[in-house]
């Protein structure tokens, strides 16, 4: 906490990252929307001994310990968005609501992937959401981030920063090259909690239905507030016991033995 | 994991406090002094929100007060409502993201290793879990939308 030369570091690497500012291009069918917070990680990220040699261990250990604090400003930001548009929420078709349970397929595609990869208990940090801030920090409160969940869901989060938005663009497109969903679906579908990844996603999909455009954004945005209002009770109360339950299954199918307690694993708490 | 007490607490927000400002005031261009009311408000929520998930029973984590204060606070017909909503058109959503991702770079640098080892794994892991909620989502409103003669 009391380590400046980490903040002012940190000041620094911001400071860059915003006056460089935002960037667009087209890629393929989708479009590439570049933000000033991949600058600063990856300023971050470069600041490592293994390359700059600008940050120490010491400080690498504060910015871990502070990490769950610094999302709280963002948290409240948060549900400040979510507020004002809850009327609308609440009139909104029972389609939008029920797609909701639909987020709870990372759970059924990424759990048994994650146990074939060899991951132990990162797997239920990894896989119990998509890891947007919220889950980042429920996990941290709930495991810590330093611990096996920790560094499953800090995982995530990282790959989804770095490429989440340039892939949920090529997807939505992808998908509705299939024919097999209405745009209409597909624009439900983007919401999954994440700003930047449903404006890819959503983006793709006015490109191919121009006609419908403003329907599918309005769409798309209702079901990112919705994933913004209930992502975090449904990772709480569905998704992580339901991670728990598919990764002693899959663990069993694999090793032949129950997984180790739970306990074991997160001694640091 | 190390946890802070409530004053260390404050002062860590007020770090983050101000680079938020930092990076709205150079990314947003909206003069500084405008963002201010916005991140105070902010500030309050996060603390009131933290001392609740630590003294209130029931083990909520102290976040989903954060977000459910915002929330409950912003909902139109709510006394201030309008206010703090006025106060948060001053605040960017992306801004406040921008100091989170600098600091967990500088964090990610102790799991590098690790990071490498496992690396491409969780980056697989990852585009299988985002096909897992788009696909599953999508499935379920065209569904829903069908039966409902909605398309």
């Amino acid at each position: 906490m009391k380590n400046f030369k980490l903040h002012i570091m940190v000041a620094v690497f911001i400071a860059i990252a915003e006056l460089i500012g935002v960037k667009t291009f087209k890629l393929g069918p989708g479009t590439v929307v570049l933000l000033p917070m991949l600058y600063a990680l990856i300023f971050g990220i470069f600041s490592a001994p293994r390359f700059l040699k600008l940050s120490k261990q010491q400080d690498m250990e504060d910015a871990s310990a502070l990490l769950g604090i610094t999302l709280m400003l963002l948290m409240a930001r948060y549900g400040t968005l979510v507020g004002p548009t809850l009327p609308k929420i609440i009139s909104a078709s029972p389609a939008l609501i029920l797609q909701e349970f639909g987020n709870l397929g990372t759970c059924f595609f990424g759990v048994p992937l994650a146990v074939y990869f060899g991951l132990k208990r990162e797997t239920i940090g990894a896989a119990h959401s998509i890891a947007r801030e919220p889950n980042v920090a429920l996990i941290g409160e709930r495991f810590g981030l330093a611990s096996a969940e920790g560094r499953g869901v800090m995982g995530v989060y990282i790959s989804g920063t770095v490429f989440g938005t340039i892939f949920f663009g090529i997807l939505s497109s992808f998908a509705a090259a299939s024919g097999i969903f209405h745009p209409y679906a597909l624009a439900m579908a983007s919401g999954v909690g994440s700003a930047s990844m449903m404006t890819a996603a959503v983006g793709s999909l006015t490109v191919m239905y121009p006609q419908m455009a403003d329907q599918l954004a309005a769409f798309g945005a209702a079901s990112n507030m919705l994933s913004g209002l209930d992502g975090l009770y449904m990772s709480i109360w569905m998704a992580l016991p339901l991670s728990e339950w598919l990764y002693k299954k899959f663990y069993k199918i694999k090793y032949g033995v129950e997984p180790e307690k739970e306990a074991a694993n997160n001694e640091n708490v | 994991m190390k946890t802070y007490n409530l004053v260390e607490t404050f002062l860590i927000l007020c770090i983050v406090g101000v680079l938020s400002l930092i990076s709205n005031t150079l990314g947003s261009k909206i003069p500084f002094v405008e963002a201010i009311p916005g991140l105070l408000i902010l500030f309050a929520i996060s603390m009131v929100g933290i001392a609740m998930g630590k003294y209130l029973p029931g083990g909520i984590p102290g976040v989903a007060y954060v977000v459910t204060l915002g929330c409950i606070l912003t909902v139109p017909g709510v006394p201030g409502a309008e206010f703090i909503n006025a106060c948060m058109k001053k605040v960017g959503f992306v801004s406040l993201c921008t100091p989170i991702l600098a600091y967990a770079g500088v964090a990610i640098g102790k799991d590098l290793d690790a990071f490498a080892k496992t690396g491409w794994r969780i980056v697989v892991l990852s585009c299988s879990i985002f096909i897992g909620t788009y696909v599953g989502s999508a499935v379920i409103a065209q569904l829903i939308l069908k039966a409902m003669g909605q398309i």
